[in-house]
């Protein structure tokens, strides 16, 4: 803005002195008087004219003054113009800012919207997370409890391995007990019968009759204990003298059988037929134990008729059902459960001899064999007795192996 | 029966048993044969062995023909017994006849791997044992030619 200048007033002062006393002339007569005069009107014109022209100038001077005002003035008022217009432009200026502020926020605002959309994505992929973590918590629950099942299955299974140990060394145990007993009883008892024997034969007809009748009961009795220690050490080794299972034919095994048992045969007249027979998975010597005791009974309990008997095998429900069928004096079937015991025995020794030992090894020798032994009879006509053997066999023999005793 | 070469003298039989009742029967079935026997008789393992080395009371025992040796034996068992005098290159040309009770597969194929000349169980019938006594020494005694005694 520019400043105005010194006041006008300073200028409007009178003509100046020093002039006028310059236009003054020295001394002359009338004429020069009157010359004299009109000289001094034309100094006064003159200097009325000087004046005039001195107010003009004046005048001029206010005028250039009042211009010079007027200019200072404008340029004040285009300072000013300027000043509003600088303002304007700073308003300008900060609405563009402003604007700009403005953008930038809501650029901000769209960020955070998007950031917000974000952080609600991130939420819910926690959110998930956590689900899926509470839902491992709960795989973890599902597999501490599984866990603690089979803790408790593996320590019932092996409470249940413990007692089948020691039923199994129980059991062997008593099998050794059987074995060792019947054939260390084998012993003295071979000395009794052996002694009363030589006794007989050394002292028969000598001592009287009565100690031949003594005598005789003796060496019976030694020579019945014998034969029923020898049955039970045949028992006790079906469990302690286990072969391994191998294939056995049976139709070989029956040949065997039928060998052995030809005085049988021969002696009763008797006729042993049979249908082809399998090869099974067993112990072969058993086997033939099974299949000889078996044949050997049907040919033992016969009426009146020879014998008469049918080796046979048939495959059911993945088992080999194998019957020996006889025409014999048959069984009541209220002893049928009672025949596979352990000395039971239907019969007295005068009508048929046997121990009562035989069904009871045969019995279990099939059960170690993963079979079944039954029977079917009718008094008068015979009877069928039936075994079975799993067709996919038993691979391992139950039972032990005793260290031989001497 | 008499075997047509071997010179009439005594065989010398070593029993190894420590049942009286076997030693008993044993001998009542030689005495039924009709071969000469000298038998002696230890009752364990250890006195077999002193008596085939001739040790302490028995200096005066003479080298036996045959041995028939029982497997359970108090002391030194068969089993051992068999094995000492296979082991030993003065014994082993001795037959040894293991006569016992035991029916054992494990005893009959060890005794076997051990060189024993024959197993044999003895029968529980007093009749097939006479017989099987007699049978042995038939055989070892007359049927078989042994070493001459050194």
């Amino acid at each position: 803005m520019s400043t105005p200048k010194s006041a006008p007033s300073e200028y409007e002062t009178p003509p100046n002195p020093g002039l006028l006393a310059l236009a003054r002339p020295p001394d002359l007569a009338l004429e020069r008087s009157s010359a004299e005069n009109g000289q001094r009107a034309l100094l006064n014109i003159l200097e009325d004219f000087a004046a005039e022209k001195t107010t003009l100038e004046s005048g001029q001077r206010a005028m250039l003054n009042i211009l010079e005002d007027y200019d200072a003035e404008q340029a004040r008022m285009e300072g000013a113009q300027r000043a509003v217009l600088n303002i304007l432009d700073d308003f300008a200026c900060e609405k563009t800012q402003l604007e700009a502020a403005q953008g930038a926020m809501v650029n901000i605002l769209g960020d955070f919207s998007e950031e917000k959309a974000r952080l609600q994505e991130t939420q819910r992929a926690v959110l998930n997370i956590l689900d899926d973590l509470r839902e491992k918590g709960n795989v973890e629950l599902v597999n501490q409890q599984l866990g603690k099942e089979i803790e408790e299955r593996k320590r019932a299974e092996e409470e249940l391995a413990c007692r089948a140990e020691e039923l199994a060394r129980s059991n062997a145990e008593l099998q050794q007990f059987a074995y060792v007993a019947s054939h260390d009883l084998q012993e003295p008892l071979r000395m009794v019968a052996s002694f009363t024997q030589l006794l007989g034969q050394r002292y028969k007809g000598k001592l009287g009759a009565d100690a031949d009748e003594f005598i005789g009961y003796a060496v019976d009795g030694a020579h019945r204990m014998q034969v029923l220690v020898n049955d039970l050490l045949a028992f006790s080794r079906v469990g302690t003298r286990d072969k391994e299972f191998t294939a056995a034919d049976c139709e070989k095994v029956l040949q065997t059988v039928l060998a052995n048992l030809q005085k049988t045969l021969e002696e009763s007249s008797g006729q042993v037929t049979h249908d082809p027979l399998p090869t099974v998975r067993g112990d072969e010597t058993q086997l033939l134990q099974v299949l000889q005791n078996l044949v050997g009974n049907a040919l033992k309990f016969h009426g009146a008729e020879p014998p008469r008997v049918h080796v046979s095998a048939q495959q059911i429900k993945g088992e080999w059902r194998f019957s020996v069928r006889d025409n014999g004096i048959g069984i009541d079937l209220q002893h049928a459960e009672r025949i596979f015991l352990l000395f039971q025995r239907l019969h007295t020794r005068a009508e048929f001899p046997g121990t009562g030992m035989g069904l009871a090894i045969t019995k279990k020798i099939v059960e170690r064999h993963g079979g079944r032994i039954w029977v079917e009879s009718e008094p008068g006509k015979g009877s069928t007795f039936y075994f079975s053997l799993p067709m996919k066999g038993v691979t391992h023999a139950s039972g032990f192996r005793a260290s031989a005793a001497g | 029966m008499q075997a047509d070469s071997e010179p009439a003298r005594p065989v010398d039989i070593l029993l190894v048993e420590d049942n009286p009742g076997d030693v008993r029967l044993i001998r009542e079935a030689l005495h039924e044969g009709k071969l000469l026997n000298q038998l002696s008789t230890v009752p364990d393992g250890q006195q077999a062995l002193a008596f085939l080395r001739k040790q302490g009371s028995h200096a005066q025992a003479s080298r036996p023909d045959l041995i028939l040796l029982d497997l359970n034996l108090p002391r030194k068992d068969g089993r051992e017994v068999l094995a000492e005098i296979k082991a030993d290159p003065d014994l082993r040309s001795i037959p040894v006849v293991i006569l016992t009770s035991s029916h054992a597969e494990e005893d009959i194929l060890k005794s076997y791997n051990a060189h024993a000349n024959c197993y044999v169980t003895k029968p529980l019938d007093l009749e097939k044992f006479v017989t099987v006594v007699k049978s042995i020494e038939n055989f070892w005694l007359s049927i078989v030619k042994l070493p001459s005694k050194m």
